[in-house]
């Protein structure tokens, strides 16, 4: 490779150009003129390491280098989180998959990081086993991908985040060592999970696992009004039997539904605004306590029918995207009881800009929700387009005067660290970042500091007149 | 509203291709820019597992059409990653987005012809079916050669001058000898249950099926014709495949052109006539290490499950021939593996094509079943392939076979 020169398998890496484009992107479309400039998203190379091995192998050589390395699994997220800032080499682990080994005695499964939730919980449902929870993009997000993020999803509100659910990590370091990482080691497994990448390259994954649950109910329900719905989800979600997942939705999701053509459960009326599912699963007594529980709810039950459809959907909420046909988006932790007033503010912020926007989202904890705000835009005009992004730190502005901030940082989210973390956690990341990655050539350029461009001086002004710019632009319409 | 075993597993099947979700093809720059880049697709590409690289998996493929049809420089090698897909389906049955993936790909690879970037493959077989009339190059006469191979075969060589039922045979079973035998265990069938029909012979060529694929849009409508006007001539009121790709070519392409004639799978027909008690058929002897019963595996070929909606009509005939026992492997129906053998795969890179069909095989295999029965020519070729690497002692059959030997047996 001409710009890298690495002693690896021929058949296993790569400069050509155009498959090098292929991994300067991720989920979300970002025009040129805002990365151009500033960042060099296209790698030199691609490497595919087929063993632990072969990724020690790569990281020694980076090390004695001085090259980035960028790893990459299903590059689902939406920050650049898997996108190099600063070229090098993005190392591809989707060959490190499946190898998965049950310990039905302990309840415990081995993986390898690049086998998906889907693929998982499939072999595991065929051995009388399942996984605690899983993402909303479980289809192709990862193990080891997960591990790397905040590793909340569906299932979190039972049986808590991944983090919690994780045993064991085998982790290539920087410099090329394999090691074994609980939470005794030192450095100690904590240390890695939602570290997005910049600590090392996790090669296996040992996590908890629950035996397949005897049955499962899903219950839909429709509310007139976004008070009572956050009313009834504080009530659940609080309550015993804890449901597995609570899935919420509001009209202006459905209306997206509805424009992209797809059937939707009901059409958002005034009695009828945004939509509650709630499942439950385990032993029978559970799914009954749970029907108990649903009764102190205001909203409208819909029919069995409806709600094991919804329950089908849960992994295919990117089916608004059609409208777009491009989607942005703002993906947040809020606490759980301002959800119906950010839900409000977002409706009359999205009136007074002529923009429909919808809001979907779970949750995760017994006071955390995961919320997703979403509206339409269309990368293919360029200066709409970069008006429209202006919208996203709006929305976080907004979702920042209810406690809310950012789900995930990678490049992009770094415009809000002092959101994310107080100033001891950030010292402490850093400080962990500088123990390990001395050379800061693991994932460079993301979590740890905002770049120039991302400055709050910077960032915040020319996203609000993006905003604005927006605004007028939907006027004119 | 309760479910007993939840899975998440189970969620594959909807929304896609049994769920109530419409799927939407409004041109490639259209779905390219809908496309999530999520990698949903990633997940179930069999090619995408074998090749590894990013743009070899569904949603690479739609960024390389972009990048074709923008203006970026690209070789016909380049391109070759939209030639390594079988076409299989299983993309668009988990896109979130909905993208019609199949009509996606099929405009895609006529964009290379425009382009002037199509890989060499599809060009020989275009170039053969232009000779010949098959995609294979031989010679056109020996189309009906198989029948000459059969001992009990009529004095008319199945060549009727009318007939209710036209069975269009295909290039596979009438030219490759190992599945010439599907062809052979259909008429047989069909004559032991008193089907008044006829095959085409020589008059029969290519359906276009590997054309259409291949992106060549103008180069089948002479075989259209031609196949036309014979079964026209044939006054038939049923067509029947063994081939399901052929099936699926004559109800898209043909079918507007055939208004009232049921287009029908063998085992669409086959159902029928079991259901009807048309077909007296004796117990199937057990292979070697079974005890009692042939312990069989089902696997679904794409082009007749997912692209072409029938999974219980091939289940129906298994069900219907005594002394058969069927185990299903967990991923079956819209789930069902990918043989490795369609869209045009094994005329672009044979041997991905194999790896493919040995890992099918391994899955199929790991049921138990040492026979392993489907309901395609092209997958009988290329699982047998598969076996003969990996699995020697598994059998591979076309369940028209295995229900002709039912007949043969005693």
């Amino acid at each position: 490779m001409s710009a890298i020169p690495l002693d690896f398998p021929a058949d296993r890496i790569t400069d050509d150009l155009i498959e090098r484009r292929h991994y300067a992107r991720d989920l979300a479309p970002v025009p040129g003129i805002l990365v151009k400039p500033f960042f060099k998203a296209l790698p030199d190379g691609i490497v595919r390491p087929g063993n632990v091995e072969q990724v020690a192998h790569l990281m020694q050589q980076a090390t004695r280098l001085h090259f980035p390395v960028t790893p990459r699994a299903a590059g689902s997220t939406s920050y650049y989180n898997s996108v190099p800032v600063r070229g090098g080499i993005v190392l591809d682990v989707n060959d490190l998959r499946d190898g998965i080994d049950l310990d039905p005695m302990h309840h415990t499964v081995r993986v390898l990081p690049a086998t998906t939730w889907f693929q998982l919980d499939d072999a595991l449902q065929q051995q009388g086993f399942a996984t605690k929870s899983y993402p909303s993009s479980a289809v192709s997000a990862t193990i080891g991908g997960w591990v790397n993020t905040q590793g909340h999803g569906i299932g979190s509100l039972q049986y808590g985040s991944l983090g919690e659910q994780l045993i064991s990590l085998q982790v290539v370091l920087p410099d090329g060592q394999v090691r074994t990482i609980t939470r005794e080691t030192n450095p100690p497994l904590e240390w890695f999970v939602a570290s997005e990448g910049t600590l090392g390259i996790v090669t296996q994954v040992e996590l908890s696992v629950r035996p397949r649950p005897i049955a499962e109910a899903h219950h839909l329900f429709a509310f007139g009004d976004l008070s009572s719905l956050g009313q009834s989800i504080q009530t659940l979600a609080r309550a015993e039997p804890r449901p597995y997942t609570i899935f919420f939705a509001d009209d202006g999701y459905l209306e997206l539904l509805q424009r992209g053509g797809f059937h939707v459960p009901f059409k958002p009326t005034s009695d009828a605004r945004s939509l509650l599912l709630v499942s439950f699963q385990g032993e029978s007594s559970q799914i009954e306590g749970g029907k108990d529980l649903l009764l102190r709810l205001s909203g409208h039950e819909l029919s069995a029918d409806l709600a094991i459809e919804e329950w089908s959907l849960r992994l295919f909420h990117l089916r608004t995207k059609r409208v777009g046909p491009s989607l942005l988006a703002a993906e947040m932790w809020l606490p759980l009881n301002n959800l119906a007033p950010y839900l409000h503010d977002v409706a009359t912020f999205a009136a007074r800009r002529h923009q429909i926007m919808g809001n979907y989202g779970l949750v995760v904890a017994p006071d955390q929700v995961q919320i997703t705000s979403i509206y339409p835009a269309d990368e293919r005009h360029t200066f709409a387009y970069l008006a429209a992004i202006g919208f996203t730190k709006q929305l976080y502005d907004l979702g920042a005067r209810y406690g809310g901030r950012p789900y995930g940082v990678g490049l992009w989210n770094t415009a809000y660290l002092s959101r994310l973390f107080s100033r001891e956690k950030l010292a402490e990341l850093r400080r962990r970042k500088a123990q390990l990655d001395p050379d800061n050539i693991m994932n460079p350029g993301k979590l740890y500091a905002a770049p120039f461009p991302l400055w709050p001086i910077t960032f915040g002004p020319g996203a609000s007149a993006l905003g604005i710019a927006h605004t007028l632009h939907r006027r004119k319409m | 509203m309760t479910k007993q075993s939840p899975s998440l597993g189970e969620t594959k099947q909807s929304p896609s291709v049994g769920g109530k979700d419409p799927i939407f093809f409004q041109g490639l720059i259209e779905e390219a820019t809908v496309c999530a880049h999520c990698g949903y697709c990633r997940s179930v590409c069999p090619t995408y597992a074998g090749v590894g690289w990013e743009s070899c998996s569904p949603r690479g493929r739609i960024q390389l059409t972009q990048f074709l049809l923008e203006g970026t420089p690209v070789t016909a090698g380049q391109m070759t990653r939209l030639y390594q897909c079988t076409l299989c389906g299983a993309c668009t049955t988990v896109c979130p987005t909905r993208i019609d993936l199949r009509e996606f790909w099929l405009n895609a690879r006529a964009e290379t012809v425009t382009h002037d970037v199509l890989p060499p493959g599809p060009g020989a077989a275009r170039d053969h079916v232009a000779e010949t009339g098959n995609i294979y190059g031989y010679p056109p006469e020996e189309r009906a050669g198989w029948v000459e191979y059969m001992l009990d075969a009529p004095a008319d060589l199945y060549q009727r001058d009318t007939a209710e039922v036209v069975y269009f045979v295909g290039c596979s079973s009438s030219y490759s000898p190992r599945v010439q035998r599907i062809a052979e265990s259909f008429v047989r069938l069909m004559t032991a249950a008193r089907v008044d029909f006829t095959i085409l012979g020589q008059g029969e060529l290519c359906c276009g099926f590997p054309l259409k694929v291949a992106g060549m849009a103008n180069d089948y409508q002479h075989l259209m014709e031609h196949n036309l006007e014979r079964v026209c001539a044939k006054g038939a009121k049923t067509m029947v495949f063994t081939c399901p790709a052929c099936r699926i070519m004559w109800m898209e392409e043909y079918a507007p052109r055939l208004p009232g004639v049921r287009m029908l799978h063998a085992t669409e027909l086959l159902a029928e006539l079991s259901a009807a008690d048309r077909l007296s058929l004796n117990p199937i002897p057990p292979r070697d290490g079974d005890s009692i019963e042939r312990v069989v595996t089902y696997h679904d070929p794409c082009d007749l499950g997912r692209n072409g909606g029938i999974y219980d009509a091939p289940r129906q005939v298994l069900g219907s021939i005594p002394g058969v026992r069927l185990i299903e492997i967990h991923e079956r129906r819209e789930r069902g593996l990918c043989c490795g053998g369609g869209g045009d795969l094994e005329m672009v890179d044979p041997a991905l094509s194999l790896r493919i069909a040995e890992k099918t095989v391994g899955k199929l295999a790991a049921t138990g079943a040492e026979t392993i029965v489907t309901a395609c020519p092209q997958c009988v070729r290329t699982l047998t392939r598969g076996a003969e690497q990996c699995a020697p002692n598994v059998q591979v059959l076309d369940v028209v076979e295995l229900m002709a030997s039912a007949l043969d047996s005693q």
